[in-house]
């Protein structure tokens, strides 16, 4: 076990050194997932738990400054822990306490931590020093395994024994109860990013969307291909439109 | 000063491009991307800056508040590259406007790049990728992985060459033909027609609400599916929607209310 942690939390720091660097996206659920399950020896778990934590934050997007809950600590060490347990309900249920935790280390880093590099960087500006400024880039990525790789460890390492403990006494309808809320949770990443769209006079093509799903039962696969469909055509219009100029 | 007759050539560009990765690695709540932004511009420092005077100018200049999204921040880096060099070389502009220039840049890129890398292209592959991953599919996390990286490798290689390509020009282009307020119009569509449909396809509960009466039993949720199906996640889309724009809950706190309010209806029965 000890090994396994070990792993899931260097997974972890490269996902967050990923996210503040090349932002290949392996920071995601969707990878973090997978990945975790085959560190813990049960891909089909971390598939499930990763998918899952991801659909739940898909649309989460967060503008500007604003830190967004975290799905990589969140997708690891649930992950980790349905692959100790067994039970993915428990663990996924856990993703949103472990998101607000990851959001909250961030918020810390970037306010306080970040902010105690830059003005150590700058002060070697005087002797024209940007090696002092490449440092400052370099340390703050190596913090990233202090503020995510230490407590996935941690997490990991004596996590699952209490998961274990806490699953044997859950009641049924409790577990339930989890996953019903869970399925409801990706509404307020959707609700999220509806509220990003500014231009609300192109709200029909939200109907397309609707009906699409609702009404033709297409997939997601589907739905993506409408979109698609719907921005050639936008396009076409607007370009319509420009070549008119006043007459329209 | 040296190498002022020199123009940036294909490797020094290549080496923006290597440094650009650190934008955001000390995103600070005072400056934001500052450090990154100083770090990315390493190369240019290199090439034609000797005494630590002269280092210390350009490095002040890149000190100062840069924030936009990350992916897109290549854009400026590429036309502020530009930009030094001329400054430099031609010696035919003021130092000020490389820093109005990321400025003017800055903003309407961040909206560009939020509305169409964060919320639009991502969320449509992490929809088609989680599919195939709950079908227990490897391929799913493997699209995902390799779309991604096209597109982070891809816009930072645009932005590096195309903006040093255009340079000051590219902030003119860019306000004349208008094409920002095209690019955010459209990602605005794929994200209506995302967020219509996946609402339906990944949202999911169901209400047992029924009415009694006499010996006939109408399952009401089921009488409402019939005319306007799925209508429970949509509502609740829109509700959390309203909730969070129009009332200003916080989305954390409203994922909580989510969650209990689910244990709540499960141990009632409603679910």
């Amino acid at each position: 076990m000890f090994i396994k942690a070990l792993l899931v939390a260097l997974w972890t720091t490269w996902g967050f050194i990923d996210e503040h660097t090349l932002q290949l996206q392996t920071t995601r659920a969707i990878i973090t997932g997978p990945v975790v399950g085959l560190i813990m020896g049960d891909l089909q778990m971390g598939l499930y738990v990763g998918a899952t934590v991801e659909l739940m934050f898909l649309a989460a997007v967060f503008v500007g400054t604003a830190v967004a809950p975290d799905v990589t600590l969140s997708a690891a060490i649930a992950t980790a822990l349905a692959c100790i347990s067994g039970n993915s309900e428990v663990a996924i249920a856990s993703a949103v306490l472990l998101a607000v935790i990851g959001q909250t280390m961030s918020t810390i880093q970037f306010s306080f931590v970040n902010v105690a590099i830059l003005h150590w960087a700058e002060a070697g500006n005087k002797k024209g020093d940007i090696n002092r400024v490449k440092a400052a880039t370099y340390i703050a990525l190596a913090l990233d395994a202090l503020f995510y790789g230490v407590p996935t460890f941690l997490a990991v390492y004596y996590g699952g024994d209490a998961v274990n403990a806490v699953i044997s006494k859950i009641p049924e309808t409790l577990l339930a109860g989890l996953g019903n809320g869970g399925g409801m949770l990706a509404a307020v990443g959707f609700g999220m990013l509806l509220t990003t769209i500014k231009n609300k006079a192109l709200w029909p093509y939200f109907a397309v969307g609707y009906v699409a799903a609702a009404y033709l039962g297409l997939g997601n696969v589907g739905i993506a291909v409408i979109a698609v469909i719907c921005t050639f055509l936008h396009n076409y219009f607007l370009g319509l439109i420009e070549a008119k100029g006043d007459e329209f | 000063m040296k190498n002022t007759d020199q123009r940036l050539t294909r490797q020094d560009l290549w080496a923006i491009y290597r440094n650009q990765f650190f934008i955001r690695s000390c995103l600070n709540y005072e400056r934001f991307q500052n450090v990154g932004f100083t770090h990315a511009m390493s190369p240019i420092i290199d090439k034609y800056y000797e005494t630590p005077e002269e280092k210390q100018e350009i490095m002040d200049r890149h000190m100062q508040l840069f924030l936009t999204q990350p992916m897109v921040a290549s854009i400026p880096i590429g036309v502020a590259a530009a930009l030094e060099e001329r400054l430099v070389v031609d010696k035919d502009i003021d130092a000020d406007a490389i820093n109005a220039t990321k400025a003017a840049l800055m903003g309407p890129l961040a909206a560009l790049g939020d509305s169409l890398l964060n919320g639009t292209a991502r969320p449509i592959v992490a929809g088609i990728a989680c599919t195939l991953a709950l079908n227990g599919s490897l391929l799913g996390p493997l699209l995902f992985l390799v779309l991604m990286a096209a597109m982070t490798l891809g816009v930072r290689y645009f932005g590096i060459f195309v903006g040093y390509e255009k340079g000051a020009d590219l902030v003119t282009d860019m306000q004349e033909s208008g094409i920002i307020g095209r690019i955010t119009e459209l990602a605005s569509v794929a994200a209506y027609v995302i967020i219509g449909g996946f609402a339906c396809t990944v949202v999911g509960f169901h209400l047992n609400l029924a009415y009694t009466s006499g010996d006939s039993t109408i399952d009401i949720i089921g009488t409402i599916n019939s005319m306007l199906p799925q209508f429970l996640p949509v509502t609740l889309t829109l509700l959390c929607a309203w909730l969070i724009g129009k009332k200003k809950v916080s989305s954390i706190l409203l994922m909580a209310v989510i969650m209990i309010l689910g244990i709540v209806c499960t141990y009632i029965g409603l679910m």
